[in-house]
């Protein structure tokens, strides 16, 4: 037997070529903290913790580790085999490191020059995707699989060059650009430091359990100790439910049943006893067993069905809602079934495309003849406030397990994202636990890895900025599949557990990672937060598993499949199991990446990328076949039955045995008072503001909005055309560059057939009325994806809630009772807008405490909620993706539309934020009247006769003109006295004043005071819903009038070819002609408007990409 | 509804090209597994050039279920092979080469075509069946590495086909066609390699596309594709196959715009240019370069 060796392989590039890693380091360095790098190099190490001889190690260097034209390397050996690794401490979940320094006499590690040096590696237990390949490669070449405690570990050495840095600047590059001390740990040395020796940290994050898997049994004789317990253990248990699991496991029948499957209670010496009257004989062991409490397998699993994120007890809940302005009060029974389900139920009858939807991991919608598509929403908020990468790689090679756990599974088609942080370039005093920049840097980058490599096209995405968010930002994740609408004979849709059908789990083995993820998330981020939910996604051994499943589905080789995420076996188990009526699981069997987890630990983790799946006996040999010939481990890991039993063993030994309808055993509502305040009643009142003279740079301002400004350097990281179908990409217009309404895929490559998918995020009307926000933004979606060529006839909808807590406490939450009324009257124009527009709710998720403590300037902690925010998705068939159009104009001398009506609809709009206002106006939704014009813009898009359409969004006209313009790389000339008013809204019709103040041209508004001053930049950035700009060519226009006539659509203007500015004229004089929205039918200069802005496109454009043009 | 239904399904979809008896018989492969993604798609183009197109896991290859001998075109598609966690297409290459280089080689030596894209691109030079200076298969003299940017980008970008070229895949683009534009989708396709090896390649003509208006990741010579010296190994970092259908172009939606005005108002060359578009609407750039490939092998069996 070989001494036991520890050797790492320092791997560089050549001197001569450009180090990339290094090279952002530098930039970064020098743009968020102003530290001058002068050169670095980044060496990455292989570190092989296995008996390998010095040749072997050689070899794996040169063949694997080396590419010898661009690399140098260095195989650094060290002969000691007294290297202490980390202990990974259970229960506070620390780690203590002692690292090793190593005798170098043998091989030398890289001879590269720096001042200082960085070292990073990854925590004991953190997921190091780049070791696992490593190991499957060295396997591969040495033809030696790895022994029982034997691994290979990542780092990276950072050598950095910089006369002036301090250790200060080194220990900031390290903590706030290298490393996140969640995951990673890092040394750093001096030049000095280094030459003494005391170089080339070898700690091998070897997780070393020293332990004894068990189990306890939970002390449960009164409500305080379960939750004293519930807080120790973090099982977030509510404690309106502590009673009902004390009841439960203390009643005789309960107690009777376990202890016949021989949970017997010998080492419970407790004594009292609440029920034990009707026991006459043994009364001694009637008393302890009566308060024999369940194990704390069982407690878990209690916890984990129980939390908000698996059971949305708060969508389910009562609301007391009560409305003083209207003297309004109803008791709201269960949000869920009233706003979501009742309606999309409705609608799944009306709609012959809707096939499946409410109950599986994600809704189903039919396609084709022959394929049906897949599609669910997530957010991953919590870990992605710990850890940006992880919590964002996870989050989106999570939510993509949905689809391929949807029915008997589909294959993945497309991915979006929605990052809401707090501002990039906050410099207040408020430390959230990650500067949003560098959250930011982080989630991109997570969902770019997660998303690219999972070979999925991310085709559209949005990112926003909002200081609440620094409490918590949100990371929106939606995954869409397809399937055949048939295997074999089923239905693909359908999937059901049987007694004797066998649970395999397929996929990656369970760590200590994830523990205690869902009833994290079900909490108010706080410093108390386990730090290991934090997990690194793997889309590489996901990937594989999806293309095996793929192969299987369609052998026919399972009935049933589900996917492992939050609560990991205990949701996936114990929900499939519930089809069955129970289950009996082996959770020795269960592989693991490390010995020494306990049964609860193996039971509730949420390691990644893993499946269940329900194999008949007679199938599970080829199951198991092809499992290897893909590189997928499965496990047999327990059976379904029919006992009504959820039945947990390890060896021989039951940990777990509860009724599978426990969950059903009168858990109470959680209740919440719902309190409106309508803005009125808080003091909302509109700005008074005048006319600006300077509309050329208040234009281009608002383009440089960090909610407006071009975001091309997130979109470009994405792949958006894997897979070979991308018909409407992300960036369209002649340099593409602009973010289009919506995207539209091929995904039957043999087919012209479409699928049209958008999103919209709109939280700031949040701030006047929660209502009026859900309906914009349904009604934003409903437009963008109307723009590209989708139709009314075919929208699914996916919500995703983002809420701050609404339970009302007078000290924790004092506005609960108002942010629940929120929750309330979001809900009601949920359903309101769905039925209007006919979307069934594909799928939806809540993610409902959006809050977070930080620490303010003199170390106080405020609490920081999130604006109300919901991000909601839409999807659509396109008959015939060719006629599919873009927003960009496409020809000099086309026409410029406006459709839809604007009112003085400012509030909370971005002009109004820009001004530090908010204002009381806010957009408001007619959903008939938007519907008419909806059709007939269909009607126009399939005839062909529109050249471009764009939906008007934030910003209002003004920005989405000018995004126009710079879409065509042409001048546009429009009239702002032809854009549609709303006469329903006479707030916003202009006043008829004969008086002679309006003949002269000055804006002195003293001279008047009929308010008409205000118009223009009400037209210019109102954010009234239901518009669009469209483009046609002037030979369409009298078919196109006609289609749209005597509804609000006027011809503001052209598309010029003699000028490459975008230019606008107001309005000074009395339009009364306007109320009627009479089209003089010729878009020639009128008389009564003067030029208020004259801008090039490219001053439009450098406004809009200065504020993050220069960002990778 | 159901009716509707039908027919508007067999109107939407899409006639295969080179339908031919002769293409039929030409059988590619096209390798899948450990995290390759682009089968399905480069499946599809082989299948639209007229091939049978077989998705091969490479542990079927590995394992012998599979025989290489049965195929006349070896296509090594994009993707992330084992992540790209120890430089792109770096295990691939050496996955292949420890179980079935042999087999390999000798496929190569047969005349028969091998094409790289992208991961495929970086898995070939890897392999050392790129360059291939003077028929050597085994020397790993050139590389691709991380873009200059040092990030993942995806762009369409236009490049200039070499036509003095032998490779076989870019034949047809001689005659009228001088330029191709595809999207690029990589993070590490900056090739790179000395200087001789350059001078080498540009002799004798094993350039075969070079980026002609922006250079997306600091190759040197804006190189985007090579083949060997016979023109039957061609590697390339854009995707080919991501352009098989006419609506893939970012411009689709104008160029239809022109089109259509083209008809109206009898402009001249707005009419020719109306020509150009139809003629890649009934097969895009993208499909003509699987079209050659295919063409070729049907000509030699």
């Amino acid at each position: 037997m070989v001494n036991k060796m520890i050797s790492c392989i320092e791997i560089a590039l050549k001197p001569e070529l450009l180090d990339a890693e290094a090279n952002g380091l530098k930039k970064k360095a020098l743009e968020y903290y102003n530290i001058d790098i002068q050169d670095g190099r980044t060496v990455n190490l292989v570190t092989i913790d296995a008996d390998l001889s010095e040749a072997e190690l050689e070899l794996a260097r040169n063949q694997i580790f080396t590419n010898p034209v661009i690399q140098i390397s260095s195989l650094v050996l060290n002969p000691s085999s007294s290297l202490t690794s980390f202990v990974f401490d259970t229960a506070s979940h620390v780690f203590d490191t002692d690292s090793h320094a190593l005798d170098t006499n043998s091989h030398a590690p890289l001879n590269i020059y720096f001042d200082w040096c960085i070292w990073v590696g990854f925590r004991p237990g953190v997921r190091d995707n780049a070791a696992s390949t490593a190991m499957e490669a060295i396997n591969d070449l040495l033809k030696r699989d790895f022994a029982e405690g034997e691994g290979v570990y990542t780092s990276k050495r950072y050598c950095i060059k910089g006369a002036d840095l301090t250790r200060g600047d080194v220990e900031k590059i390290a903590g706030e650009l290298l490393a996140n001390p969640i995951i990673q740990q890092w040394k750093i040395f001096s030049k000095d430091e280094w030459e003494t020796k005391q170089h080339t940290v070898l700690a091998i994050p070897k997780v070393a359990l020293d332990h004894e898997p068990s189990f306890e049994i939970i002390n449960i004789e009164s409500d305080e100790m379960l939750e004293k317990i519930s807080h120790e253990r973090n099982l977030a248990l509510n404690p309106r439910d502590i009673p009902v699991i004390r009841s439960y496991f203390l009643n005789d029948n309960v107690v009777k049943s376990r202890r016949e499957a021989g949970l017997s209670g010998k080492d419970s010496n407790l004594s009292g006893n609440s029920d034990s009257e009707n026991c006459s004989k043994n009364e001694t062991v009637e008393a302890k067993t009566a308060i024999e409490g369940p194990t704390d397998v069982e407690i878990e699993y209690i916890s984990q069905s129980r939390s908000d994120h698996c059971n949305h007890n708060t969508f389910r809940g009562i609301f007391r809602y009560h409305d003083p302005s209207t003297g309004e009060n109803v008791v709201e029974d269960n949000l869920f079934k009233t706003y979501i389900q009742e309606p999309t139920l409705k609608l799944k009858e009306e709609k012959e495309w809707v096939v499946s939807v409410l109950w599986d991991n994600a809704g189903v919608g039919s396609f084709d003849n022959d394929h049906n598509y897949v599609i669910t929403g997530e957010t991953h908020n919590s870990p992605s406030n710990m850890e940006a990468y992880g919590g964002a790689i996870t989050g989106i090679v999570g939510v993509y397990r949905d689809p391929m756990g949807t029915g008997l599974g589909s294959k993945l088609i497309m991915g979006s994202y929605g990052f809401c942080t707090g501002p990039i370039d906050y410099c207040g005093p408020l430390k959230a636990n990650l500067h949003p920049r560098r959250l930011l840097d982080g989630v991109v980058e997570g969902v770019k890895d997660g998303g690219n490599k999972s070979g999925v096209p991310t085709t559209f995405g949005q990112t926003l900025f909002d200081e609440g968010y620094m409490g918590k930002s949100l990371v929106f994740v939606t995954a869409l599949g397809i399937m055949p609408k048939k295997i074999g004979e089923r239905p693909s849709h359908e999937k059901k557990t049987e007694p004797g059908d066998l649970i395999v789990m397929s996929g990656g083995r369970v760590g200590k990672d994830g523990i205690h993820g869902v009833t994290a998330s079900s909490e108010v981020l706080s410093e108390n937060t386990p730090a290991g939910h934090v997990q690194i996604g793997d889309p590489y051994t996901q990937k594989k598993m999806h293309d095996f499943l793929l192969v299987a589905r369609d052998e026919e080789l399972f009935d049933f499949i589900t996917d492992n995420g939050g609560g990991g076996l205990s949701s996936s188990v114990g929900e499939s199991a519930m089809i069955s009526n129970g289950c009996e699981v082996w959770l020795d069997r269960v592989p693991l990446k490390y010995e020494g987890l306990d049964m609860w630990e193996i039971w509730v983790s949420e390691s990644q990328e893993r499946m269940t799946i329900a194999v008949k006996p007679q199938k599970i040999n080829r199951f198991m076949e092809l499992s290897k010939e893909h590189e997928v481990e499965s496990t047999v890991i327990g059976k379904y039955t029919d006992t009504g039993k959820l039945h947990i063993k390890y060896h021989d030994k039951t940990c777990a045995w509860v009724d599978m309808d426990l969950l059903e055993k009168g858990f109470p509502k959680w209740e919440f008072d719902a309190v409106w305040i309508s803005p009125t009643q808080r003091g909302f009142t509109e700005p008074v503001l005048k006319e600006p003279h300077d509309y050329n740079t208040l234009i281009c301002d608002m383009l440089s909005r960090p909610n407006i400004c071009s975001k091309e350097w997130i979109t470009r990281q994405y792949d958006h055309e894997v897979q070979g179908g991308s018909v409407v990409k992300p960036l369209v217009g002649i340099n593409r560059d602009i973010p289009s309404d919506a995207s539209v895929i091929r995904p039957v490559l043999d087919s012209v057939k479409g699928l049209a998918f958008s999103q919209a995020i709109l939280p700031w009307y949040s701030k006047i009325d929660a209502f009026h926000m859900m309906t914009c933004t349904i009604d934003e979606a409903v437009r963008r994806i109307i723009a590209v060529g989708g139709s009314l006839s075919h929208i699914g909808g996916v919500d995703n809630f983002c809420w701050p807590d609404i339970q009302y406490h007078p000290v924790k939450n004092p506005d609960g009772k108002f942010k629940a009324a929120q929750l309330v009257r979001a809900c009601r124009a949920l359903k309101d807008s769905c039925l209007a527009y006919g979307i069934p709710l594909l799928s939806g998720k809540d993610s409902m405490y959006v809050d977070g403590y930080l620490q303010g300037k003199y170390g106080e902690s405020i609490k920081v909620s999130a604006l109300e925010t919901v991000q909601f998705s839409v999807t659509g068939v396109v008959e015939d993706s060719t006629k599919c159009v873009t927003l960009d104009p496409k020809l000099p001398g086309d026409l410029v539309y406006v459709l839809g009506s604007t009112s003085n609809e400012l509030g909370a709009s971005e002009y109004y934020e820009l001004l530090g206002k908010t204002g009381l106006n806010v957009p408001k939704v007619c959903f008939d009247r938007f519907k008419v014009i909806y059709r007939a813009l269909e009607k126009a898009v399939s005839s062909g006769i529109v050249a471009s359409a764009h939906a008007i969004g934030r910003g209002g006209l003004a920005t989405h003109l000018a995004l126009s313009a710079i879409s065509c790389g042409l001048g546009m000339e429009v009239d702002l006295s032809k854009v549609p008013l709303d006469a329903a809204k006479p707030d916003c019709a202009i006043p008829d004043n004969a008086d002679g103040a309006n003949q002269d041209n000055s804006y002195d508004v003293s001279q008047n005071k009929n308010g008409w001053q205000i118009k223009n930049t009400m037209l210019l950035f109102s954010e009234s819903a239901g518009r669009f700009i469209v483009t046609i060519a002037p030979e369409n226009k009298t078919l196109f009038e006609k289609l749209f006539s005597g509804m609000a659509c006027r011809c503001i203007g052209k598309v010029t070819e003699d000028h490459c500015n975008l230019v606008i004229k107001g309005v000074y004089k009395d339009q009364g002609t306007w109320h009627h929205g009479q089209d003089t039918g010729s878009h020639e200069q009128d008389k009564n408007s003067e030029i208020i802005a004259d801008i090039s496109i490219e001053s439009l454009e450098s406004a809009w990409k200065s504020p993050m043009g220069g960002l990778i | 509804m159901k009716q509707q239904d039908i027919n508007a399904c067999d109107k939407s979809r899409i006639k295969r090209n080179n339908d031919t008896p002769d293409n039929k018989k030409v059988k590619a492969l096209v390798l899948t597994g450990f995290g390759l993604n682009c089968d399905m798609e480069t499946a599809y183009a082989f299948e639209l050039a007229g091939a049978q197109a077989h998705r091969v896991h490479i542990n079927s290859l590995v394992s012998g279920k599979a025989d290489l001998n049965d195929f006349h075109i070896l296509a090594f598609g994009g993707g992330f092979s084992w992540g790209d966690d120890h430089g792109a297409g770096v295990i691939q290459s050496l996955k292949l080469k420890n179980h079935i280089g042999e087999k390999i080689l000798s496929f190569v030596n047969q005349g028969k075509l091998v094409i790289g894209i992208c991961n495929g691109f970086q898995t070939l030079v890897n392999l050392g069946l790129l360059p291939g200076i003077d028929k050597d298969y085994k020397s790993r003299s050139v590389a691709l590495t991380w873009n200059d940017c040092g990030n993942f980008r995806d762009q369409w970008i236009r490049m200039t086909v070499n036509p003095d070229s032998p490779c076989v895949f870019t034949k047809g683009f001689q005659t009228k066609i001088s330029d191709i534009e595809l999207p690029v989708r990589h993070a590490q396709g900056k090739f790179v390699t000395e200087a001789s090896i350059i001078e080498k390649l540009i002799e004798n003509n094993q350039v075969v596309l070079r980026y002609a208006d922006e250079n997306p990741n600091g190759s040197i010579y804006n190189i985007a594709g090579i083949c060997d010296s016979t023109g039957h190994v061609f590697g390339l970092m854009p995707h080919p196959e991501a352009y098989n259908h006419y609506t893939n172009h970012p411009d689709w939606t104008r160029k239809r715009e022109r089109i259509k005005r083209a008809f109206c108002k009898s402009d001249a060359d707005e009419s020719i240019r109306a020509n150009e578009v139809s003629e890649d609407r009934s097969l895009t750039p993208g499909i003509r370069i699987f079209v050659n490939g295919v063409n070729y092998m049907a000509s030699k069996i």
